[in-house]
């Protein structure tokens, strides 16, 4: 429906705007707080922004969408948004949790370094002043234009802090050399600084059940964990709880504290770090080798269990490896893979 | 005309602040097209492809994965290390696709040589023969590819 040249796009048959033409659809859902996922930032190399349509253009998918979206896929009218130009009135289907991502401004509360490439940032927010999400769901947050980077662009970050404190967030980011976010991050953000992000996403969360629960990490992969756990602490949640947390030596250990303190809040809860390359200064005494390994050693098939992994694509194929063989169901095994 | 578009289009996507934060031209006053050009003489020089030098980095990629970020000793005279962080590298020649941000170290043992380069370079250099230019942190001469990787 034409309307002073602009066209009517209609969300999941409940929610309709109107947008100019020219833009992508991509763009134009954003310009509503509709956040589709996209870490090209629109130019079709991606293949995350998929959307279904429903009713509406009909033109031919363009060679990226080919490429991105399987024959299946194609015939249920899926299509990558920023490759679709709102040329005529459409309707589309996403995912519900789309609808409660929204775009946040926050200030950096506090800057503390975890490890030697570790660092927490606290983010007060300020508009909307808080943020509803889900124990292990993860923001985008904006890199600004700084230095010679002239493109906004985003960042995943997974939230550590527990949803119980919605009006402040902490991410524990790790450092990349030449990476363009953790270089503003370690090198240009201050305190008082004011930033932009997005979300909440991700469907990497806590599942109710009846099952004891395994979390297995690795690097910054501790955060979804520890907002998790500080989660079921406030819930009283008397779940059996383990979790294997692999670092090769003692300097890439953090929060051994706060994991000991919530030892003894939670009912049965144990941390389990292990060194898989400890340094003879290091005094270790805990566990050593790779965590999958340690994980190999420690869990009892005889339990069932909800798992939670996250870390290194690497990382996280070694421990389904071993969650397999030790006949632990896919369907309850969870994971956020770093990308 | 449409190729010279598409390669300002390339070295346009290629600058510092693009899709990585360095870009990948460092501070090589040379032309994307004679960099790749100078590249591919020195490919020749050594007689390989650049198709043989990606698909040794993938082996040793491969084989450093196992060890889930620590060092992993290969025989008869390497250790390699492959460490992941969060995220995806577009390619800046415009294929689809993500890269994962993973660097991947080959350390030779008998003489303590390095390399680092990241499964993006491996795209880089299999699919378009391009190492990058000169200054780049993860610049690596094809020639010293070979030698560090004993491909021949």
């Amino acid at each position: 429906m034409i309307d002073n040249q602009q066209f009517t796009i209609t969300i999941n048959e409940r929610r309709e705007f109107r947008s100019t033409p020219g833009v992508s659809l991509l763009t134009a859902l954003k310009g509503q707080q509709v956040f589709i996922p996209s870490a090209c930032g629109g130019r079709g190399a991606c293949g995350l922004c998929k959307v279904r349509v429903v009713r509406g253009p009909h033109s031919p998918l363009s060679s990226k969408e080919r490429f991105h979206l399987t024959e299946e896929e194609q015939r249920q009218g899926l299509r990558l948004s920023c490759q679709v130009p709102v040329d005529q009135a459409m309707a589309v289907a996403i995912p519900d949790g789309y609808f409660h991502a929204k775009e946040y401004r926050a200030e950096v509360a506090d800057i503390r370094n975890l490890t030697h490439d570790i660092r927490e940032l606290q983010l007060r927010l300020i508009d909307p002043p808080v943020l509803a999400f889900k124990a292990g769901q993860y923001i985008e947050l904006q890199i600004p234009r700084y230095a010679q980077v002239q493109r906004l662009s985003f960042r995943a970050y997974s939230i550590a802090s527990p949803p119980s404190s919605p009006d402040r967030i902490e991410l524990e980011i790790r450092w990349i050399p030449h990476g363009l976010g953790t270089t503003y991050i370690f090198k240009h953000l201050k305190l008082h600084d004011q930033v932009m992000f997005h979300g909440p996403h991700g469907d990497f969360y806590l599942r109710e059940s009846p099952r004891d629960i395994i979390l297995i990490a690795g690097g910054s992969g501790m955060a979804p964990m520890k907002s998790i756990l500080l989660d079921m602490r406030e819930r009283h949640d008397p779940r059996t709880t383990r979790y294997f947390f692999g670092a090769r030596n003692r300097r890439d250990l953090f929060l051994v504290d706060e994991m000991k303190r919530l030892e003894l809040d939670l009912p049965d809860f144990k941390f389990i770090p292990a060194l898989s390359q400890p340094l003879p200064d290091d005094s270790w005494h805990g566990e050593t080798g790779l965590i999958m390994d340690v994980v190999d050693r420690h869990i009892d098939s005889n339990r069932p269990a909800d798992t939670y992994l996250c870390g290194s694509p690497a990382m996280i194929n070694a421990c389904l490896a071993v969650l397999t063989r030790k006949g632990f169901s896919d369907d309850r095994i969870f994971f956020d893979k770093y990308s | 005309m449409k190729l010279s578009k598409k390669l300002v289009a390339i070295t346009a996507a290629m600058q510092p602040g693009q899709i990585a934060c360095d870009g990948f031209l460092g501070n090589d006053p040379r032309s994307l097209a004679a960099i790749m050009a100078a590249d591919q003489a020195a490919v020749n020089r050594i007689g390989l492809s650049h198709r043989q030098i990606a698909r040794r980095m993938i082996e040793f990629r491969d084989a450093g994965q196992k060890a889930c970020g620590d060092w992993i000793t290969i025989p008869p005279r390497w250790e390699v290390r492959v460490d992941s962080a969060r995220g995806k590298l577009l390619c800046p020649f415009g294929d689809p696709g993500l890269y994962p941000k993973t660097s991947i170290t080959v350390r030779d043992i008998q003489n303590g040589t390095e390399i680092t380069f990241t499964d993006l370079h491996i795209h880089l250099i299999g699919r378009h023969g391009f190492y990058e230019g000169s200054g780049c942190a993860f610049r690596v001469e094809p020639a010293r590819l070979a030698e560090v990787l004993d491909i021949n």
